[in-house]
């Protein structure tokens, strides 16, 4: 479902493109913002935790993220269909302007999120795919391993400008773009 | 050797000159120097003086455990005292000065201590300034602590940037001497990850400075071709200047990375300091051991060091200690240290090995530096440096830190580190292994995963062997056993006299053992004599306890990025770029950022927040709700959930429809409230105060979890996806109204209390709800947060007609005083509903959380505190928050205290000051004229008891 207003992410006046920090040649992240339609909290009612996952795995179209034990981060999807779809299975929420997702990249990924997160984010234990639920500069962060040397940080709306200042002092010594 | 440089060796670059200033005075070095071998290659010896008796001294060692030569370097935000000149590396530009003398460390008045040292034995302090008891802390302490301070702190900011980080690994070796490397080697080799860390600057550990022969090739040369291994493997990280400081629960380590110590400002960009936390499936204490100096006369005058630090002066800085030298030794390390130094071409006058013959030294003559030492026989020996030796200590603080004690062993007279299991093993002189092949077969042992354990390359072993000397008691000059602390060899056996036997008392009465070096080199020759004062073996004296952290850590890496505005993160409500633009003053609640008042021109807070109450109350005005916490409670079980968490009843409200709720704790307090509306049978949302947000969201899930796992109920907080705006006042319906899709709004499709899935704008997903905290017509509404700003702009022109006026915090507190209802003031963890009058809303009919514990006799008592109304009893007085209030013509005390004064307000409605007050039996009370007794102003005043609605007695407002 297409937005019918014009939607303004908090982070609008400070995800700025362009690069920034050490020149040290390749940029050692890079950031970018993802903004998904729609994201919404799915959590399973009681005994229905593999109707769920069931239900998800067959869902085309739906980008599906661990976030607890039987919950999930749908993105992608708008709510009134998922709500619809599980009905009597799961709870919904529609969490699509809450949470504010950065995509972070490149050979430096696993350093700079060292600087904030006690998960162990190397290949052998973080396989692509994988989220986790951690902390980073006092602030919860939902994170997904989403390629090689790419994840994506989720964090509320209004904590976004205080942990994109913070994450982006924590890649400048590597020297980072904004794209 | 020109001066002190030696011609050739050493791991320095001597194509570079490196200038530096020590107390003013310009010196040069050469990269890889650090400060102590720089000031030592140009001669200074004297770089301190020391803490009780103002003495002069250098450096003892070449590494951490320095006590003596501690200076402060840099100047301005990035002065930092105590570093230890033996730690510091050299570069351009560096400025260090010497601490604890005035005026000038050649000539220090606070020597004359020295004179009456007499007196100034252990407890001296503890005797002498005892009394007059009021003298303490005005006069005695702060002379004290100038006389014997150590250096001093910047109190400019530091410019420079700390950070945190965590890492993991298979395999944490602590330590990058032989056993370090070989561990490292085996455990990489199979695929392990491993992480090497070492304090020093450069990795190798004790290959870096003595002369060793491993795999056919020096000992050095082994080193850096296994690092170079290392440093090429993926599964290996490397860091060196990087201290593991402490042992912690799950085999977690912590560490201090020194990354821009050793420049002279680090890039903006990076950091100086990085703590670290790295989790170790394993861990290899691999650490080494130290040399300990031996007690005798004069071994604190400079020149005097550690045998090894005067090899590794001369091994790896090519800094020469002095020209001729005299050995100390009670072990093999003499032997070898005449060797290496006749190897440079300095003199050795004397090996005096206590082990050969009684020979042994009494006095080092000389002030501040070496210039002969005194044998027992009279015998004097010219030299200008010595090197004592008086055996090793396995340096086993990390595995001490959690408990565990270090078991004492005659063989090599040190105490060897504890079993503490599996996953923390000790290795090489750590473990007390002596030889080199001992130290690279145990370190090979120590990195095998799994499997067999590898070969381990040949190598050339120094014999050792030991005869223990601790003290030599015929000294005729002070002996030192702690040198940080100037604690003598006498000091021991005068603890022991005065009761003090337990180490850990004779510890604490002595001071040895204590600041920044937490004795390091002194704490076993500390055991040693206080065993043989009480005739006691070493092992039935003991150790003092090991604590981290190993070396001082800076508050700079211990607070990392954490400073300033990022001392915690702040928390933006998505209505703040409207708030903003219409010039909102913010304050902080928690975390958030919330807007406070409006000012217009001139306008002090008190002035807008009355005009916003006013313009509230007469037109319609519009408040940012965003911050109060919001949770989605659904499932098939959802209202019963409500039922037990809430102590009134959810389960009978009606689809579409809203109720105010009180949630108890398990004690019968009360601990949160707010509105809870039933969006769907199954189907609620729960609003909290901004407060209690994320501890009710624990609550709920404290009491599915534990208490009621069987219920079907899900939640999760929503408080972010939506902004949250009050439109309150007579025109607030008429406003909402021209924003609203396709329904007329009247007390028919939308009653007090309805709660509804609307849309507005032409389809925007919205929910409206008619409730009021102001106590006028009120309803908030919530729309997705993107568009929060968009809408509350949309809402200010549908208002304008009407004269809307957007209203902060302060204006909302005034209103919820004027109509009594309850806050933070009296939510405050120690009132009952029915304190806050509340008392009705518990059910009778069902159970729920602190539903027993509210029935206790005292939580039922009539004459507890509880809300009333307050005004003046003088229209014009002001009243303030916290005044206590006592019958009307008692005197101020505890016990005729009878509440006190939680809210206030300025009324702009009634031209007065109004509050909220918990009285004890305060509803039998209206209308009484109390005393109100404010002690922190000392303020006496008389106050009127009332109901606590102020305004709208009747709420004819809410319902106009």
């Amino acid at each position: 479902m297409p937005d019918l207003f014009t939607r303004i992410s908090a982070l609008a006046d400070l995800a700025i493109q362009g690069r920034f920090g050490a020149d040290k040649g390749v940029p050692g992240v890079t950031l970018s913002l993802r903004t998904p339609s729609c994201i919404v909290t799915v959590i399973a009612r009681k005994g229905k935790a593999k109707a769920v996952a069931d239900a998800l795995k067959a869902m085309r179209g739906a980008v599906v993220q661990w976030a607890g034990p039987d919950q999930y981060f749908v993105l992608e999807k708008p709510y009134d269909e998922l709500s619809k779809k599980l009905s009597g299975i799961a709870s919904c929420s529609d969490q699509s302007h809450g949470r504010i997702i950065i995509r972070i990249e490149g050979p430096k990924v696993r350093q700079v999120l060292a600087k904030g997160s006690p998960v162990d984010f190397h290949d052998s234990e973080f396989a692509i795919g994988k989220s986790a639920l951690t902390q980073m500069a006092h602030v919860g962060v939902h994170v997904t391993r989403i390629g090689k040397d790419a994840f994506e940080l989720s964090v509320f709306r209004g904590f976004s400008e205080s942990f994109w200042e913070w994450l982006t002092e924590q890649a400048e010594e590597f020297g980072y773009q904004v794209v | 050797m020109t001066g002190f440089r030696l011609t050739a060796g050493g791991l320095i670059d001597r194509d570079t000159a490196l200038n530096f200033t020590f107390d003013g005075k310009a010196f040069a070095g050469h990269q890889g120097d650090t400060l102590a071998s720089a000031l030592i290659a140009n001669d200074v010896h004297l770089m301190g003086r020391s803490f009780k008796y103002h003495r002069p001294r250098g450096v003892i060692s070449a590494g951490s455990s320095e006590p003596n030569a501690l200076v402060e370097m840099r100047e301005g935000g990035r002065k930092v005292a105590n570093t230890r000149a033996t730690m510091i590396e050299l570069y351009d530009g560096l400025i260090a000065r010497s601490q604890n003398r005035w005026p000038s460390l050649e000539f220090d008045v606070g020597a004359v201590n020295s004179l009456a040292s007499a007196v100034f034995v252990a407890g001296f302090y503890y005797k002498t300034f005892m009394w007059p008891k009021s003298f303490w802390e005005k006069i005695y302490e702060p002379l004290i602590r100038r006389a014997a301070g150590l250096g001093v702190a910047s109190k400019e900011p530091d410019p420079d940037k700390y950070e945190k980080a965590y890492a993991h690994c298979d395999l944490l070796v602590v330590g990058s001497g032989p056993a370090g490397l070989m561990a490292a080697l085996t455990a990489a080799r199979s695929g392990a990850r491993v992480i090497l860390a070492d304090e020093s600057s450069a990795l190798g550990g004790s290959l870096l400075n003595e002369n060793e022969e491993i795999g056919g090739m020096s000992g050095l040369e082994w080193a850096m071709a296994t690092l170079a291994e290392l440093s090429a493997m993926p599964n290996v990280t490397l860091m060196p200047r990087t201290t593991i400081f402490g042992w912690y629960d799950d085999n977690i380590f912590g560490a201090v990375e020194r990354v821009n110590d050793h420049v002279l400002e680090p890039s903006p960009y990076e950091p100086r300091q990085r703590y670290w936390r790295i989790m170790a499936k394993r861990a290899v204490m691999a650490t080494g051991a130290e040399e300990r100096p031996i007690v005798f006369g004069g071994n604190d005058v400079p020149a005097v060091m550690t045998a090894t630090a005067m090899r590794t002066y001369a091994n790896r800085y090519g800094a020469a200690a002095g020209k001729s030298i005299v050995v100390f030794t009670n072990n093999s390390s003499g032997q070898r240290t005449a060797r290496d130094m006749q190897a440079h071409g300095i003199n050795v006058e004397a090996v005096i090995d206590a082990r050969l013959k009684d020979d042994v030294i009494v006095n080092v003559k000389g002030g501040k530096r070496a210039s002969a030492v005194e044998l027992n026989g009279h015998r004097v020996i010219p030299c200008d440096a010595v090197a004592m030796s008086g055996g090793w200590s396995p340096i086993v603080n990390l595995m001490c830190h959690r408990g565990a004690k270090p078991i004492w062993n005659e063989t090599i007279a040190g105490f060897l580190p504890p079993d503490v299991g599996p996953a923390f093993v000790a290795a090489g002189s750590a473990a007390g292994h002596m030889l080199l092949s001992e130290c690279l077969a145990d370190g090979a042992r120590a990195g095998t995963m799994k499997g067999k354990v590898p070969a381990v390359p040949k190598c050339r072993d120094e014999a050792f062997a030991i005869t223990p000397l601790w003290w030599v008691k015929q000294s005729t000059g002070k002996a030192f056993v702690d040198y940080q602390n100037d604690a003598t060899a006498k000091d021991l056996p005068l603890a022991a006299r005065e009761g003090y036997r337990d180490i850990e008392l004779a510890k604490r009465y002595t001071t040895a053992g204590m600041a920044t070096d937490q004795g390091k080199l002194g704490n076993v020759n500390a055991i040693a004599i206080l065993a043989d004062a009480t005739g006691r073996t070493m092992d039935q004296v003991g150790t003092t306890t090991f604590r981290p952290y190993y070396t001082p850590v800076s508050f700079g890496a211990m607070a990392g990025p954490f400073v300033g505005h990022h001392f915690q993160p702040v928390r933006k409500t998505p209505l703040h770029d409207w708030a903003e633009e219409l010039g909102a003053v913010f304050v902080e609640t928690g975390l958030w950022m919330r807007s406070s008042w409006f000012p217009q021109q001139g306008e002090d807070w008190l002035a807008a927040a009355s005009r916003e109450v006013l313009a509230t109350r007469s037109r319609v005005g519009l408040c940012d709700v965003s911050t109060l916490g919001k949770i989605d409670v659904q499932g098939a079980d959802a209202a019963e959930f409500l039922n037990r968490l809430y102590c009134n009843t959810f389960s009978t409200l009606d689809v579409g429809k809203a109720r105010y709720g009180l949630m108890l704790r398990e004690d019968g307090i009360v601990f949160d409230d707010g509105t809870t509306s039933r969006l769907a049978a199954d189907h609620f949302l729960m609003t909290t105060t901004t407060a209690n947000a994320a501890r009710v969201m624990s609550h709920m899930e404290f009491c599915h979890q534990a208490h009621w796992p069987e219920l079907d109920v899900q939640y999760v907080s929503v408080t972010e996806q939506w902004a949250q705006m009050a439109i309150a006042g007579p025109k607030a319906r008429a406003t909402l109204q021209k924003i609203v899709d396709g329904m007329t709004l009247d007390d028919t499709t939308f009653p007090y209390l309805a709660a509804k899935n609307i849309t507005v704008l032409g389809g925007m997903t919205a929910r409206l709800f008619r409730i009021s905290f102001s106590g006028e017509h009120a309803y908030e509404l919530s729309v997705p947060a993107d568009y929060g700003n968009m809408v509350a702009r949309a809402l200010m022109q549908a208002g304008e007609e009407f004269g809307i006026a957007p209203y902060g915090i302060e204006a909302l507190s005034i209103m919820r005083v004027e109509k009594g209802h309850v806050a933070g003031g009296e939510l405050n963890g120690t009132t009952t509903a029915g304190d806050l009058g509340l008392g009705k809303m518990m059910s009778t009919k069902k159970d729920y959380v602190g539903r027993m514990m509210a029935q206790r006799e005292g939580m039922l008592d009539k004459d507890r505190q509880c809300v009333v109304g307050i005004r003046p009893h003088d229209a014009q007085d002001k009243i303030r928050s916290g005044t206590h209030i006592l019958n009307k013509d008692d005197a101020p005390s505890m016990a005729a205290d009878q509440g006190y004064i939680s809210s206030v307000a300025w009324s702009p409605m009634l031209n007065m000051w109004l509050g909220l007050a918990l009285l004890a039996n305060g509803r039998a009370r209206h209308g009484e004229v109390v005393k109100l007794f404010d002690g922190l102003r000392n303020i006496h005043s008389h106050g009127v008891i009332c109901d606590p609605v102020h305004y709208d007695k009747e709420n004819k407002k809410l319902h106009a």
